[in-house]
């Protein structure tokens, strides 16, 4: 099977700025990835490209061996960096509207979370908190059976016992051949959960290495070998 | 698909017709109701009514344009992008969807005016009246034309429907090139809207100047002989038929093309 995500020399020019610089990338399925990097690093543009949110400057980006196109984003569940969602519509009809255009979307799953977060499906998002948005956006997206999961910064505006909560349905409603790319800052926080990480820089990679070999061979913790790496 | 996306875009957008239309009949009706109590003391009443009304009808018109560009504008290319354009859905299906639900909302506005004016000035048995009038002249029409009043009501509304088509396209294709710039899009919107309406122009004159056209554009359409003139006037119909298909097309191909190859969400 090919691997899920792969880049090739993939270049994203806004005017002059380079976001990414000949990225060469390779991610095997069923694997939980950390994309790391300090912010402005390129990891938002990499996601967006992977969605067809952006077009590449030049190189090739695919998913499942495809470019990005409509049968891609059948198998690759999002969860953007912001509130995307429509503000004036009910959760339950979030979850109806979700399951109308995604085969693979699972509303039982969806309700089970939503109760366990005491979210009431009857409220409308624009009633609810900041963070409660973020959860019910996190519960659509992980309610998906998707080959590939594309999380960007999914616990940065949420409480540390949410925090935990988002970490463990990651886990329980992981798929093992299924692959979750996590891009985020909250290292130590995700460090547990991950198998591989990826670090950006600048629009370019300057590391790759599963989580094992980082902790036997350096015999850091990810988030030291972050720090150490990322050095202001 | 393409079902679907049109449900949505209905369900997003009714709520905001639907209040305006019931809005315009209730004061329509109130309107008439004040009207026609006699006495003067409820003039002033009867004035604000209408005037509200008034209002009611302009903001309605003015809400089917803001809700055209916005509907298109904010629900593609702004945040709620992030939702949309990652669904699994062609780029065409979601022009289209919010194409036809545009005209939608502009022929029913069309409608609902219409209606509440009759509410407003029709008396009793005005309305008896009015299909009286209309059956004769129905009646008339197929006398003169014979059958062919089916084919100038069909060509009447397809013309009428193809340019609201085109002009809800080429809005869509000017908001879709200013996406095109990092900075200033409003201005590059508004410039590329400019640009497009040109060309238009343009293409227009330099059909006008083909041999022939000025023999439809000097056509003398004599009240004695409309039988005869019918077969020139239904080519030249459907010539602007043609003319205004090939624009929509164009303004379509552009905005396609934009959303699908040259995509960039903030």
């Amino acid at each position: 099977m090919s691997a899920i995500l792969e880049c090739s020399g993939l270049t994203k020019q806004f005017g002059k700025k380079e976001a990414l610089s000949e990225v060469n990338l390779k991610v095997e399925r069923g694997q939980i990835v950390g994309l790391l990097g300090p912010n402005g690093s390129g990891k938002s543009t990499l996601i967006k490209l992977a969605n067809e949110l952006l077009t590449p400057t030049n190189g090739t980006i695919l998913i499942g061996g495809k470019k990005p196109g409509v049968d891609t984003k059948k198998i690759v569940s999002y969860l953007p960096e912001r509130t995307y969602l429509n503000d004036w519509m009910r959760v339950n009809q979030l979850i109806e509207m979700f399951s109308d255009f995604y085969e693979n979307f699972n509303p039982e799953k969806a309700y089970d979370m939503l109760k366990s977060l005491k979210i009431n499906p009857e409220d409308r998002l624009k009633t609810m908190s900041k963070g409660t948005k973020e959860k019910v956006q996190l519960i659509l997206v992980m309610s998906r059976e998707a080959e590939l999961y594309l999380l960007d910064e999914p616990i940065g505006g949420v409480d540390p016992a949410a925090r935990d909560y988002i970490l463990q349905t990651i886990l329980r409603n992981y798929n093992e051949k299924a692959t979750v790319i996590i891009s985020t800052h909250l290292i130590s926080d995700i460090e547990n959960i991950l198998d591989y990480v990826i670090f950006i820089n600048q629009g370019q990679v300057v590391l790759t290495s599963s989580v094992d070999d980082i902790r036997d061979e350096k015999g850091k913790s990810v988030d030291s070998l972050f720090r150490e790496v990322f050095k202001c | 698909m393409l079902g679907k996306l049109m449900k949505y875009e209905v369900k997003a957008t009714g709520r905001i017709f639907l209040p305006l239309f019931l809005a315009l009949l209730i004061f329509a009706t109130i309107t008439r109701f004040l009207s026609s109590i006699g006495p003067e003391a409820w003039d002033t009443p009867a004035v604000i009514s209408i005037v509200i009304y008034g209002i009611i009808m302009v903001g309605m018109f003015v809400m089917t344009l803001i809700m055209m560009i916005q509907r298109f504008y904010k629900n593609l290319l702004s945040d709620e992008g992030y939702l949309m354009l990652t669904l699994p859905v062609k780029p065409w299906q979601h022009i289209v969807s919010k194409l036809l639900v545009s005209m939608l909302w502009i022929v029913a506005s069309i409608i609902t005016a219409f209606i509440s004016s009759l509410v407003i000035a029709l008396k009793k048995g005005d309305l008896t009246n009015l299909l009286a009038e209309f059956t004769a002249l129905y009646q008339r029409a197929i006398q003169e034309l014979g059958s062919s009043v089916y084919i100038w009501s069909f060509e009447i509304i397809i013309m009428l429907l193809i340019s609201l088509a085109s002009g809800i396209l080429i809005t869509y294709a000017s908001i879709a090139l200013g996406h095109l710039f990092n900075r200033h899009k409003m201005l590059a919107t508004f410039g590329a809207f400019i640009v497009l309406s040109t060309l238009t122009q343009i293409f227009f004159t330099i059909l006008g100047m083909f041999p022939g056209a000025t023999y439809l554009s000097n056509l003398h359409i004599s009240a004695n002989d409309i039988i005869g003139m019918q077969r020139i006037a239904h080519l030249a119909m459907a010539g602007g038929i043609i003319f205004n298909a090939l624009l929509c097309s164009a303004y379509f191909a552009i905005t396609n093309f934009i959303l699908s190859k040259r995509l960039n969400l903030e």
